[in-house]
């Protein structure tokens, strides 16, 4: 394994325009703020894990690092340079998406979604080639007997088999990141734990850079080297799986942990309000921290300047004023 | 009221959609008991018929799907009040039975809401069509009283559907469920499309509902993990049966059925030490095609000869917790250790 950075993020932001026309002639709408100035990079043969709610900005992340979208500003680098043709880009990086009932064209078999990837980057030339490789790839994701699936329709799949079907499909250009945008949160509970691990393997195996996109806090601590909280188009909170979960920083980490179902524990905790609040709208965004708003312990300035990302243990980095050494010491001298 | 005593009684119910490819049995004789003021969790996956069951109770079956066998007794509230069969109610009997006795709150509530009227309105057309002597005044100040119950404040009842969040609307639903005062409220995964905050949010509402209320619920979800801390009993479905119930801390602690093992070792923990995962090799089966025997048996690690040819029957394992397992059925005890998953 090495730690050589694959794919990389610099200060990336997202913002898409809500309507190019003007409103009512009175100028135009603003800007949903999808993602702002998110930085992150990808190892080759770790898994990070991106946690956070719906439409706090993870899919946008994923769509950005797949170059399916152009960044607003910021640069996406692949192994340290920005990579201009499209083609060579997805032969690098491959994206595995969250409904395999919609990524897989219902009017084509399980060959043809193979074959077509390997033919176009020009991995297979010959059919029999084709043939080889085709089976090795339904091989690789525990499609077995090859035979029998490489001949199906997707209808005649059920959705643990289809998301293979995609991973297999994004491995055919043989690409060096993958990007896992929810890759089991629409298939059932007792099928999702061997796409992860088929997933997980993967990674370790043939080194690739993986980032794993979840709402599933639990499942990003048992699977992920890394996680990643964003909140409301932000990185909040980064450090080792293990470390991030045992000991979170950030406030928002603290109440989304707390909030995730643990059977083992019985929810009773004195702190029983029926109502945390809901993430705010990204159009216009609440000045200062983002999360000030619903934070239990947000202080005069968490409203009025944003904090910057400190550095709360080794690897453990979070962007809260809690843990800014001005702050707690002007909040001391109060 | 008093609280113990079954309202709900579900006798060996079947449910078949009748398809052109033959009969597919959603549901295959289940019998369950809902006792008041209790929460049932029903937990199964996507085709288990779960949602057929709690359709089957609410009479909201549409054709193809037919009511092949069992009763569905609801037990009025009172000394002598005789169970009626919910499934051969009449039109006006019918009427009043829903809602007033049992409500129901969908998984999606951008879809049980209508988006053209204001939720205040849609409360309060609960109330106009049931309560009919309510003045106007007295409708307009109890829907008030409810929307503000669930956590939604007067203001909003002015609000469209697409104006309100996710969870919003959600509590929006429960307020409508609400307005009656029912005995039981079928809840259909209310909380599938929320975040996990809002979720724990909306779970502990309706506890807290509940206590104020004295209403049973059917929790029915996908999620075994949000049952354990949330319902009193526990029914798990496989493949249109019941395979175990019981009692939620024991269905959790000892798992009699290999299926309610594999699920819960199926997701990870967010506390302790990472533990291996067992998980659940294969896939659910086609229900118009069921193996032979007991229908879990080709994915699971405790089959014995004797289940691909012998169909397990539902018998009680231990007080109170039945399962319908012929490898861990009553003489062979529980789960071995090891594979139980109590490593706390």
């Amino acid at each position: 394994m090495t730690d050589e950075v694959i794919l990389a993020a610099e200060g990336v932001t997202k913002h898409f325009a809500a309507s190019r026309r003007r409103r009512f002639g009175v100028g135009k709408r603003p800007p949903v703020r999808a993602v702002e100035d998110v930085s992150l990079a990808l190892t080759a043969g770790r898994i990070t894990a991106m946690v956070g709610e719906s439409g706090c900005g993870k899919s946008t992340v994923a769509r950005l690092l797949a170059r399916i979208y152009p960044p607003t500003s910021g640069r996406i680098l692949l192994r340290g340079k920005e990579v201009t043709s499209p083609r060579d880009y997805r032969r690098d990086v491959q994206m595995v998406f969250q409904d395999p009932f919609a990524s897989l064209n219902p009017f084509h078999k399980v060959y043809y979604h193979l074959a077509r990837p390997l033919k176009l980057h020009g991995h297979a030339r010959t059919k029999a080639e084709l043939d080889e490789q085709v089976a090795a790839l339904l091989e690789r994701v525990s499609l077995t007997p090859v035979e029998q699936f490489m001949h199906k329709l997707p209808h005649e799949l059920s959705g643990g088999q289809r998301q293979r079907v995609a991973i297999a499909r994004a491995l055919a250009v043989r690409p060096v990141a993958l990007i896992a945008d929810e890759p089991v949160s629409m298939l059932d509970v007792s099928i999702r734990l061997g796409v992860l691990r088929l997933l997980e393997q993967l990674a370790r195996e043939e080194n690739l850079a993986l980032l794993y996109i979840t709402h599933d806090i639990a499942s990003a601590r048992y699977f992920a080297d890394d996680i990643l909280v964003m909140y409301a188009g932000q990185l909040i909170e980064r450090g080792p799986s293990e470390r991030v979960t045992d000991d979170p920083a950030h406030p928002y980490t603290k109440l989304l942990l707390s909030a995730a179902p643990d059977p083992d524990q019985v929810d009773d905790e004195p702190d029983d309000t029926t109502d945390h609040g809901e993430p705010p709208s990204l159009i216009s965004p609440p000045s200062g921290c983002r999360f000030h708003p619903r934070c239990p312990v947000a202080m005069p300035e968490c409203s009025t300047t944003a904090p910057l990302t400190l550095t709360v243990a080794p690897d453990h980095r979070t962007a809260c004023h809690l843990y800014d050494p001005a702050t707690v010491a002007d909040q001391a001298a109060r | 009221m008093s609280a113990g005593e079954p309202v709900l009684t579900i006798r060996d119910l079947s449910v078949d959609y009748l398809t052109g490819s033959g009969a597919v049995h959603a549901v295959d004789s289940v019998s369950l008991t809902l006792h008041r003021g209790e929460i049932l969790g029903l937990a199964g996956e996507s085709g288990s018929g779960k949602s057929t069951l709690a359709n089957a109770v609410a009479r909201l079956l549409k054709p193809p799907a037919v009511v092949t066998s069992g009763e569905v007794l609801y037990h009025r509230d009172g000394p002598d009040a005789e169970p009626v069969d919910v499934l051969r109610m009449g039109k006006n009997d019918l009427r009043r039975f829903r809602w007033k006795e049992l409500s129901v709150v969908f998984q999606s509530a951008m879809n049980s809401l209508n988006p053209v009227t204001t939720v205040g309105s849609q409360v309060a057309d609960v109330l106009r069509a049931h309560e009919r002597t309510l003045s106007t005044q007295d409708r307009q100040d109890r829907t008030v009283e409810l929307l503000r119950r669930v956590g939604i404040s007067a203001d909003r009842a002015k609000s469209y559907p697409h104006e309100l969040s996710g969870g919003m609307r959600q509590r929006a639903a429960i307020a409508i469920a609400l307005a009656l005062n029912p005995e039981i409220i079928v809840m259909d995964e209310p909380t599938t499309a929320l975040d996990v905050v809002v979720q724990r949010d909306i779970l502990r509402e309706i506890r807290a509902l509940r206590e104020e209320y004295g209403f049973a619920v059917v929790f029915i979800t996908h999620d075994l993990s949000l049952l354990l801390s949330m319902a009193d009993w526990i029914a798990v479905m496989y493949a249109g049966r019941l395979v175990e119930h019981g009692a939620a801390r024991a269905v959790h602690d000892q798992p009699r059925h290999p299926y309610t093992l594999g699920l819960l070792r199926s997701f990870p923990k967010l506390r302790g030490p990472r533990e291996e995962l067992l998980g659940i090799p294969g896939t659910p089966p086609d229900l118009r095609d069921l193996p032979p025997g007991c229908p879990f048996h080709p994915r699971c690690r405790f089959a014995v000869d004797a289940c691909s040819s012998e169909a397990p029957v539902l018998t009680e394992v231990q007080g109170g917790q039945w399962a319908a397992c012929l490898a861990h059925g009553g003489s062979y005890g529980p789960v071995p250790v090891e594979l139980s998953g109590r490593s706390r």
